[in-house]
C-alpha cells in the first residue's frame, strides 16, 4: 500500500475496468447519489443558484484567508483551546505526536478526515507505538483491510458484504456473516470499546466559521461525535482553506456541503465545536486542539489561475457523476483525493509532472462543475495543467512532458494550413490504413506510438470518399 | 515558538493574496450592522409567530421527520409526555442482557416529567447528568455509556430539516443524546424554528447579547445515527442511537 501511487494510473485503470464486482458497485453508486445531488439542488428554497453564492462566498474567504484565520485563532485561544499552524505534514504529525507523548497517549480514535491521509498521520502514530482506530465504518473496514479509501465519501464502496464477511470473521473473531445490520453491530461492539478506552479523538474539519470562532465536522454515524466527546484530548486538523468568514456564509455553505456529500438536507450529525469543556460540563474534552495545515496550499492560494480550487470542501459530488471516475474509481488516480477533485489537487499537491496521468485522464465533460456544489470550475484547471504539462513551466517546476506529442502538433499545424499538403497527407493517410488489421470495419491495431489509440479501443478509419469530395459530386449531380 | 509559526504562516498567506484588490479584501464577521436588520425582521417573524403556525411548522417537521427514520411525537401536554415515555422504556429491550437504566439530562422540562416516579413503578432506575464532586461525575460518566436509552430537551427543532439543536450546559451531558442506543428528546411546541437561517439569526442575538453564544458545543441531529458503508444498504445504529423519539408538548 503505497501513499503516491499516480504513476501507477494506467495500470490501476484498467484492473478497475475488468473488476465487474467494482464497475457495479460504483454505477450504482452514481445513480443513486448523482441524480439524488443534482434533485437536491432543485429543491433548495432558494433554487439551485445557490450554487453560484456558494462561490461567491467561498472566494471571499479564500480572498481574506490570512484575516479569517486570525480571528478563528484568537477565539478559540480565548476559550483555552490551542491551534497550531503546520506549514507541512511532517510539522503537523510532529506537533500531534507531541501532544500525545506529553499526554502518555496509548489509543486514538478517528474520524474519517481526508486530510490526515493526505499527510498519512495514522502511520506516524503507529510507528510511536499508539494504537490507532478508524471508526468511519467504511474507513474501519478498509483499515482492517490495510487498503486505501475509494470514494472520499463511500470509503470501501469496492467492497463487497462477502468481502467484509470474511474479513471480519478473521480480524474480529465473528461467526460468518454477509448481512449488514449484523456486520455494522459487530463494528458498533468492537469500536465502542475503543471509544471508551481512547485518549485522544481526531476529526478533519469540515468547515470553520471565523465570526463565531468555530469548527463544524459533520457525520451520520456518530463516529466524530464520539471521537469529540469521550476522549481527553479532540484534536481537530483542518486544511487552512476550510473557512468561512460569518454565520451567514457558514448557513449556505452547510446545506450545501450536505446535498453535495450525500443528497441530505443535513446529515444526521452536524457538531459546531468552539473549544475544549468547561469544568461544569459533565464531558466533552478537556484539551481541545486545532491543527491548520498548509502542506502546499499556500502556493496553490498564490497562483491566481488555481486559487478556485481551494474553494473546494471535499464533499465528493464530482466523483459521483465523473463518467471516468464511474469506470477505474478510487484506487486509480492513486492518492487521498480521487475523482475530479483528485485529478487537478493532487498535481498541485504532489507535483503536475508526477500526477500528470490524473489531470490527462479526465474528459473535460464538465459534469463535475456542474454538480459541484460551489460551481468550481474544474474543467478550466485541468486545462490549466494539461497546458502546463504541454508547453513546461517554471513557476511549478513543471518540465514538457512529450517532446514527440508537440512537434505532431506543430507538424500537423503546418498541414492543415495548406490545403494541398493536407490533401496529400490524407490520401497517404488513406492508403496506408489498408496495411492495418480490422475487426467490424473499424481498424483495430496500430503500431507505436499510434498504438496507443488501438490497445485500448479500435479507430474507425478514414472514409475513401471525403465529404468535401462527394458534397462537390452532389451540387454537380444536382444542376446537371 | 508557536505565535512566530503562526506570523509565519499568515505572513506567506498574505504575499500569496498581494495581488488581490482591496476592495476584495474586507470581512463581513466584525461589519455586523447591515446584516442585524435582516436579522431584526427574522427575530420578530419568530416572536410573533401564531400558534396555528406553529402547528404548520409541526407537521412540516413530522412529515421530514419519516424520511429519515426519526419519530416526532405531538402530545398535549407533560403528563402525556412523561406517560409515553414510561410505555417506551416498558417496551423497548436493551441491545444486550436485560439489565435497563435510563439516563437524563437535568433540564426544567425532562423534570417536569415526573419520570423518577414513573419509572419507580416499572423498577428502571433513571439518573440525572448533574454532579457535585469529580466521583459522581466519572461515576454518572459510566452510567450514560451503559445506558439503554437517554433522555434530553433540545434548544431549538428545525422543521426543514428535522433537526435538533443541542447546546452544551452544565448538567447537559453530550453523551446522553449519543452513548445509548435510544434517544428521546422533549420539547414545547414554541422551539421549532423554520429554518437554519432563524437558528442562525437567534445565534447571533445570543453572541450580542450573551457571551457564551453557540456555548462550546452545538450539535445538530438529523434522525438516528446510520451508515450506508456496506453495499449502500442502510444501516440504523451504528455509532449513535438506532432510534430517536422527539415529543412535542403542542399545550
Amino acid at each position: 500500500m503505497k501513499h503516491i501511487a499516480t504513476e501507477d494510473y494506467k495500470t490501476q485503470a484498467k484492473t478497475a475496468v475488468r473488476n465487474r464486482v467494482l464497475q457495479g458497485a460504483l454505477a450504482g453508486l452514481q445513480e443513486r447519489l448523482g441524480k439524488g445531488t443534482a434533485l437536491a439542488y432543485q429543491n433548495l428554497p432558494e433554487g439551485p443558484d445557490l450554487r453560484y453564492k456558494a462561490h461567491d462566498i467561498r472566494m471571499h474567504a479564500i480572498h481574506n484567508l490570512d484575516i479569517l484565520l486570525k480571528q478563528l485563532t484568537e477565539k478559540i485561544r480565548q476559550r483555552g483551546g490551542h491551534v497550531f499552524f503546520a506549514e507541512s505534514g511532517p510539522a503537523a504529525a510532529a506537533y500531534c505526536l507531541n501532544v500525545a507523548r506529553k499526554h502518555d497517549v496509548k489509543l486514538v480514535v478517528k474520524g474519517k478526515s481526508m486530510v490526515t491521509e493526505e499527510i498519512r498521520l495514522n502511520n506516524a502514530l503507529i510507528n510511536d507505538g499508539i494504537e490507532v482506530y478508524e471508526t468511519d465504518l467504511g474507513e474501519y473496514i478498509i483499515q482492517l483491510a490495510g487498503e486505501n479509501p475509494s470514494h472520499i465519501l463511500a470509503p470501501a464502496i469496492h467492497k463487497t458484504r462477502e468481502d467484509i464477511g470474511r474479513l471480519f470473521t478473521e480480524k474480529l473473531n465473528i461467526p460468518y456473516t454477509d448481512d449488514p445490520p449484523t456486520l455494522t453491530q459487530a463494528a458498533r461492539k468492537a469500536l465502542r470499546e475503543k471509544f471508551f478506552a481512547a485518549d485522544m479523538g481526531i476529526s478533519g474539519c469540515n468547515i470553520a466559521c471565523a465570526e463565531t470562532g468555530h469548527i463544524t465536522v459533520v457525520s451520520n454515524e456518530g463516529n466524530i461525535r464520539m471521537a469529540s466527546t469521550l476522549p481527553k484530548i479532540h484534536m481537530v486538523f483542518m486544511g487552512m482553506e476550510r473557512i468561512v468568514d460569518s454565520l451567514e456564509d457558514h448557513n449556505i455553505l452547510l446545506r450545501m456541503l450536505c446535498r453535495g456529500a450525500s443528497a441530505q438536507k443535513l446529515a444526521t450529525y452536524v457538531s459546531n465545536i468552539a473549544g475544549p469543556a468547561l469544568d461544569d460540563h459533565m464531558d466533552g474534552p478537556e484539551e481541545f486542539h486545532l491543527v491548520i495545515l498548509d502542506n502546499g496550499r499556500s502556493k496553490i492560494l498564490a497562483d491566481k489561475d488555481f486559487r478556485e480550487m481551494l474553494c473546494c470542501v471535499r464533499c465528493g459530488a464530482c466523483l459521483n457523476v465523473c463518467p471516468v471516475y464511474r469506470k477505474i474509481g478510487g484506487h486509480a488516480y492513486g492518492f487521498a483525493y480521487s475523482g475530479p477533485v483528485g485529478a487537478v489537487v493532487t498535481p498541485l499537491l504532489i507535483g503536475i509532472n508526477r500526477a500528470r496521468h490524473l489531470c490527462q485522464g479526465e474528459p473535460l465533460c464538465g459534469a463535475c462543475r456542474d454538480i459541484c456544489p460551489i460551481n468550481i470550475d474544474l474543467p478550466r484547471m485541468l486545462l490549466e495543467l494539461r497546458w502546463k504539462l504541454a508547453n513546461g513551466d517554471s513557476a511549478w517546476q513543471v518540465h514538457r512532458e512529450n517532446n514527440l506529442e508537440k512537434m505532431t502538433h506543430q507538424l500537423w499545424s503546418m498541414i492543415i494550413q495548406n490545403r494541398k499538403i493536407y490533401d496529400v497527407t490524407l490520401s497517404a493517410a488513406r492508403f496506408l490504413q489498408k496495411l492495418f488489421p480490422r475487426q467490424d470495419k473499424m481498424i483495430s491495431r496500430m503500431p507505436p506510438p499510434l498504438n496507443g489509440w488501438t490497445d485500448s479501443r479500435h479507430m474507425k478509419p478514414l472514409a475513401q470518399t471525403p465529404f468535401s469530395k462527394k458534397w462537390k459530386q452532389r451540387q454537380s449531380s444536382k444542376k446537371q | 515558538m508557536n505565535a512566530s509559526h503562526q506570523n509565519i504562516f499568515l505572513t506567506k498567506l498574505e504575499a500569496a493574496l498581494s495581488d488581490v484588490p482591496g476592495a476584495l479584501r474586507n470581512t463581513r464577521f466584525s461589519a455586523s450592522d447591515a446584516k442585524n436588520d435582516g436579522d431584526i425582521e427574522t427575530l420578530d417573524r419568530i416572536r410573533q409567530r401564531t400558534k396555528k403556525e406553529r402547528l404548520a411548522l409541526l407537521d412540516r417537521m413530522a412529515a421530514e421527520s419519516r424520511e429519515i427514520n426519526l419519530n416526532v411525537l405531538p402530545v398535549t401536554d407533560v403528563d402525556a409526555a412523561g406517560i409515553r415515555i414510561q410505555q417506551l422504556v416498558k417496551e423497548k429491550q436493551p441491545e444486550q442482557g436485560t439489565e435497563k437504566h435510563v439516563v437524563a439530562w437535568q433540564h426544567s422540562l425532562v423534570k417536569s416529567l415526573n419520570l423518577k416516579n414513573r419509572f419507580k413503578e416499572i423498577s428502571v432506575p433513571i439518573y440525572f447528568t448533574e454532579f457535585s464532586n469529580p466521583e459522581e461525575k466519572t461515576d454518572l460518566k459510566e452510567r450514560i455509556l451503559h445506558a439503554f436509552m437517554g433522555i434530553t430537551s433540545a434548544d431549538f427543532c428545525i422543521a426543514d430539516s428535522a433537526t435538533m439543536v443541542l447546546k452544551t450546559h452544565p448538567g447537559q451531558a453530550r453523551s446522553v443524546s449519543l452513548a445509548p442506543p435510544i434517544h428521546v428528546a422533549v420539547i414545547s411546541l414554541e422551539q421549532i424554528l423554520a429554518d437554519l437561517t432563524e437558528l442562525y439569526a437567534l445565534l447571533r442575538k445570543d453572541l450580542t447579547h450573551d457571551s457564551a453564544g453557540l456555548t462550546r458545543c452545538m450539535t445538530f441531529i438529523t434522525g438516528p445515527s446510520k451508515t450506508a458503508d456496506i453495499e449502500a444498504t442502510m444501516v440504523y445504529g451504528v455509532h449513535g442511537p438506532r432510534e430517536v423519539y422527539i415529543y412535542v408538548i403542542t399545550g
